[in-house]
């Protein structure tokens, strides 16, 4: 088993979490939404597995490189 | 002396100035590892293909140092990769920290010269501790031994050059590294001006090596490196990579490839890719996946500028490089280090016969006191006057968003020989929403006076709008794009020079 650290690309905050902790997430598969410069960034999962925490909550600010989730494989 | 006995001499010189460092040193580096100059050589190289020069060179400074300087601890010669001749400076750090010194920088020049004359690329695998001393301390040292090449930085892109960042990086391997087309750094690996040492020293500054000049810093703040990796190996195979969308010189054509089966496929997916609604973003690499051929997509600063793509790929077989905004960072706005990263490629692509492809969806500049004080209209003057001195065929396509300035230097306003419009493109001087609040500063303007504003300013920004004002050629469907491209390429190729652009940037700064 391998655990997956889930990082934001962008400085922003965090608008809608669409999955939640245990769902099986496919690769690509939007976990949750950010918002940054009035635009809805996506946050796809980048390996398929089980969701296994969720470090962010709607209206957290982020930073770039921040761990939003972890995902083990 | 006998003929055998010279010859039994000659191969024992030769032994020992291959066996470099010693038996010990190499072996530390194994356990580590870590590949040796001649090791990373071997692996570079098509089997059997290496010429070496300079191999039975030493220090030439200081006497007591010749019999511990195999090769001068620079390992230089020619080879083929892929079957194409390549000229290859490999730094042995178990001699002398590969420190530069008057013997192997004639090496250096010899290499550089002749891959720059006769037209094929240069390879530096860098790992130096700098200026060799005392060799290169005093009056002597400098107005005899360092730097007495008026030529030796001089970069005017006959052919590529690309460096590899595989330890410590000080002195002549980061300049080089700095001067090259292409750079891939080994992490751990450490590339400054000068070391922690020297900086805790000199100035009183306590740096650790990663802080100065490590991957992090040089992927994500400086952007001085393209790519970063894990081991030697990897970043060997980056840079045959690079050289194989490369021609080996500015007179020739880059070479072409077969394209995979299914390249044509991807271009259907765009519209999966491609969001519904305005404000929701999306990776442009997955566009330009489905563009170019299957899988030849070569991203150059993943990490550096993110409000634009850069890469080399392949459309139907033919290098192509792609300059791309991406609205997952910063919506797409074009800032200071996305300037510098468009400027660096575009330069480059231009130097080398490199036709450039533009997607566009940017609504405008990053603006904000940040990109003032990082000197930002002179780095977008820098990225339009070089798009405006290319020579080699540019395309655009208005995918979404393309606003004001940004608009031109992304080909709009006949910056690119042909610029096509996706049905979803917006074009307009800046977002209505804003620009209704500029119109309005002051005014106590009601709500529904600026929706009506607003909607004025929606009119004619429409793809169909510019098409009917010939602003753009053409408006396709985004599943069209790969098929346009290549018929576009096909009309716009440079037949009056057999494909070769002016290069009126190859002198052109390779850091900016």
């Amino acid at each position: 088993m391998a655990t997956t650290e889930v990082t934001s690309e962008i400085i922003g905050s965090v608008w809608k979490i669409v999955k939640s902790q245990g769902d099986s997430v496919a690769e690509g598969e939007e976990i949750m939404i950010l918002e940054s410069m009035k635009m809805e960034i996506p946050v796809e999962a980048p390996v398929a597995g089980t969701l296994m925490e969720i470090k962010v909550a709607p209206e957290d600010s982020v930073e770039e490189d921040q761990v939003l989730c972890l995902i083990e494989s | 002396m006998s003929f055998e006995d010279m010859l039994a001499d000659l191969q024992a010189r030769e032994e020992k100035a291959q066996a470099m460092g010693g038996p010990e040193r190499l072996a530390r580096r194994e356990a580590q590892g870590v590949m040796n100059a001649r090791s990373r050589i071997d692996s570079f190289i098509d089997e059997g293909s290496w010429v070496e020069t300079g191999l039975l060179a030493v220090s030439s400074i200081v006497p007591e140092d010749r019999d511990k300087t195999p090769a001068d601890g620079k390992v230089a010669g020619f080879a083929k990769v892929d079957g194409r001749t390549v000229g290859v400076v490999a730094n042995d750090f178990t001699t002398k920290g590969a420190s530069s010194s008057a013997t192997n920088m004639k090496k250096i020049g010899h290499v550089k010269r002749v891959a720059t004359e006769r037209g094929f690329p240069m390879v530096f695998f860098g790992e130096s501790s700098g200026a060799r001393m005392p060799d290169n301390m005093g009056a002597k040292g400098m107005g005899v031994n360092l730097g007495n090449d008026p030529h030796q930085y001089i970069r005017n892109r006959e052919s590529p050059w690309a460096s590899a960042v595989l330890g410590q990086c000080y002195g002549s391997s980061a300049w080089y590294t700095c001067l090259a087309d292409f750079s891939v750094f080994r992490k751990g690996a450490v590339m400054a001006v000068a070391s922690p040492g020297l900086a805790s020293f000199a100035i009183g500054q306590d740096v650790e090596a990663e802080d100065l000049g490590g991957w992090k810093l040089h992927e994500r703040v400086t952007g001085l490196i393209d790519r970063v990796v894990d081991t030697d190996e990897e970043a060997l195979e980056q840079i045959k990579q690079f050289l194989s969308y490369m021609p080996s010189n500015c007179s020739e054509l880059p070479p072409t490839a077969p394209v995979p089966a299914g390249s044509d496929d991807g271009a259907a997916r765009i519209l999966d890719i491609l969001p519904d609604s305005r404000k929701r973003g999306y990776d442009v690499r997955k566009i330009i996946n489905c563009i170019a051929d299957s899988d030849s997509f070569f991203e150059f600063k993943p990490r550096f500028g993110r409000t634009v793509a850069v890469g080399l790929a392949r459309l139907d077989g033919k290098t192509v490089g792609f300059i791309a905004s991406n609205p997952m960072g910063k919506a797409g706005a074009l800032d200071v280090a996305g300037c510098e990263k468009a400027t660096r490629f575009t330069v480059m692509c231009d130097s080398f016969n490199i036709p450039l492809i533009l997607l566009v969806d940017t609504p405008g500049f990053v603006i904000g006191i940040e990109g003032e004080k990082q000197k930002a209209p002179g780095k977008i003057m820098n990225f339009m006057q070089a798009l405006q001195m290319c020579t080699v065929p540019k395309l655009s396509v208005i995918m979404r968003k393309t606003y004001g300035q940004a608009y031109l230097n992304m080909g709009g306003g006949r910056n690119s020989d042909d610029v096509v419009a996706w049905p979803t493109a917006e074009i307009s001087f800046m977002d209505s929403h804003f620009a209704t609040e500029i119109v309005t500063w002051g005014q106590d303007a009601s709500e529904e006076t600026k929706q009506a504003i607003r909607e004025q300013m929606d009119k004619d920004s429409s793809a169909y709008d510019l098409a009917e004002i010939y602003g753009v050629q053409a408006v396709i469907s985004p599943a069209d794009t790969r098929r346009y491209l290549i018929q576009q390429l096909e009309i716009h190729q440079l037949r009056l020079s057999g494909g070769i652009g002016k290069h009126r940037m190859s002198a052109w700064p390779t850091t900016y």
